[in-house]
């Protein structure tokens, strides 16, 4: 009986546990990483599936940097290729686009932020940024990351250094 | 799932200030900032909402704790968001111009090639100091070679080895382990092929690597001597094997070489 109700009473507890857990979160300034990119019904694709939603790594969690099939080259080919430059005077700066490399290696949750020289926000035209987040989720060759051997779920991103609407270079 | 976080912590981190040395000075503010955030970075990873709220209370306690500035930037710096991190590093360097100028000119070139950003960043702190101006934050690079490189990446290479002697010769400076590498590539893009020779010769008693070995070669195809060429290809392909190559977790290093672009040369 006494066993009973002490597992009665933790059950209990959990709604709690977790209701005070969700209360700290929703005052906080912060997402529970720097960075977290959430779901988002109208942009994103919800088949697109994590195997941990609680915990997403960074892309250089394992030491292994950005890794590519054909590494950073191929996917300055694939710009190269693809990407329909237009001189657009004063049309300088980075743009990131930031996004999830899941546990079989498919993307999504595509974000896009950018700056101009002075690192002050910037909106690039379109004809550039669109092209961008289109090529960008065409890139197929993204590595799966492990840990031993669980694969896992990590952002990625890509800066793109634009100079007069041209695109100069791919980092990171 | 806890210990793999633990395991894979970057080894980036700054370290911390000597708390008591804000109390000898006088700044029992900054003092009490600096003890609530001891050792944080043991109990939470620097992209942890609890990193951040930590320093944020600290900040509260002291507004001018240039430390935490710096450490609340990293995570944004590591996640490419160059708006947030720029906001955060300009007040580090606000507080602490000496103690952060240089690892923001690191941070320019490293994460964000700002060549021209990271130029002025060290010579503003060359300006201000009577000592050595010391390395990148990872160490890979004096911030002397790291202005050179720059000069080198906007095309200014005369000036660009100018600043690479200049600073190699310097009696107290023992070289990087990539130094002569990058004036090699900087004096091959000059087309001074002899004097490229000359460094990348130097950087193999240094430390040998598959770039190294693949500029020698280009220098050799320009020179039309295809033996030469041939063996050093060789070497770069071999040396690529051995995994004996320019890297870094985070970023591309700078005048890295892929190993398609060296088999397909």
């Amino acid at each position: 009986m006494v066993v009973k109700q002490r597992i009665l009473f933790t059950l209990l507890l959990i709604p709690l546990v977790s209701f005070c857990q969700q209360t700290k979160s929703s005052k906080s300034l912060y997402p529970d990483s720097v960075g977290d990119i959430a779901f988002n019904k109208a942009t994103d694709n919800e088949n697109f599936e994590l195997c941990y939603e609680k915990h997403i790594f960074q892309y250089f969690n394992n030491s292994g940097g950005l890794e590519y099939d054909g590494d950073k080259l191929a996917i300055e080919k694939e710009f190269a290729q693809k990407f329909k430059s237009v001189l657009l005077e004063n049309e300088n700066g980075l743009i990131r686009i930031r996004f999830v490399v899941n546990c079989k290696g498919a993307t999504d949750r595509f974000r896009l932020i950018a700056m101009d020289d002075e690192y002050h926000d910037k909106i690039f035209p379109q004809t550039i940024t669109n092209q961008l987040i289109d090529i960008t989720r065409t890139l197929k060759g993204w590595k799966i990351k492990k840990y031993g051997d669980q694969a896992i779920d990590y952002y990625q991103y890509l800066i793109f250094k634009i100079e007069n609407g041209q695109l100069k270079e791919i980092l990171p | 799932m806890k210990k793999l976080l633990l395991t894979l912590f970057p080894f980036w981190f700054y370290a911390q200030p000597n708390c008591n040395a804000f109390l000898y000075e006088g700044d029992t503010l900054q003092y009490k900032a600096c003890m609530l955030v001891e050792n944080i970075e043991n109990k939470h990873y620097q992209f942890r909402r609890e990193f951040q709220e930590k320093y944020d209370e600290a900040l509260e306690i002291c507004p001018h704790f240039a430390y935490a500035y710096r450490e609340k930037s990293t995570a944004y710096l590591k996640s490419g968001d160059f708006l947030t991190w720029k906001r955060l590093i300009d007040k580090a360097v606000e507080y602490d111009i000496s103690g952060n100028l240089g690892y923001r000119a690191w941070c320019r070139f490293q994460f964000f090639r700002d060549y021209k950003g990271a130029i002025a960043d060290i010579e503003k702190l060359d300006n201000l100091s009577d000592y050595d101006i010391g390395y990148g934050i990872n160490g890979d690079y004096h911030l002397n070679i790291t202005k050179a490189m720059c000069y080198s990446a906007l095309n200014q290479k005369e000036k660009a080895i100018s600043i690479f002697i200049s600073h190699l010769v310097t009696d107290s400076y023992a070289p990087g382990l990539y130094d002569y590498y990058q004036l090699g590539v900087t004096y091959y893009e000059n087309k001074n092929y002899d004097k490229a020779l000359q460094a990348f010769e130097k950087q193999t008693t240094i430390n040998d690597f598959a770039e190294n070995a693949y500029y020698a070669a280009k220098v050799y195809l320009a020179l039309k001597n295809d033996s030469e060429y041939k063996r050093y290809k060789a070497m770069a392909i071999y040396l690529y094997g051995q995994n004996k190559i320019l890297s870094d977790p985070y970023t591309h290093h700078y005048s890295h070489v892929y190993y398609t672009t060296i088999l397909n040369e």
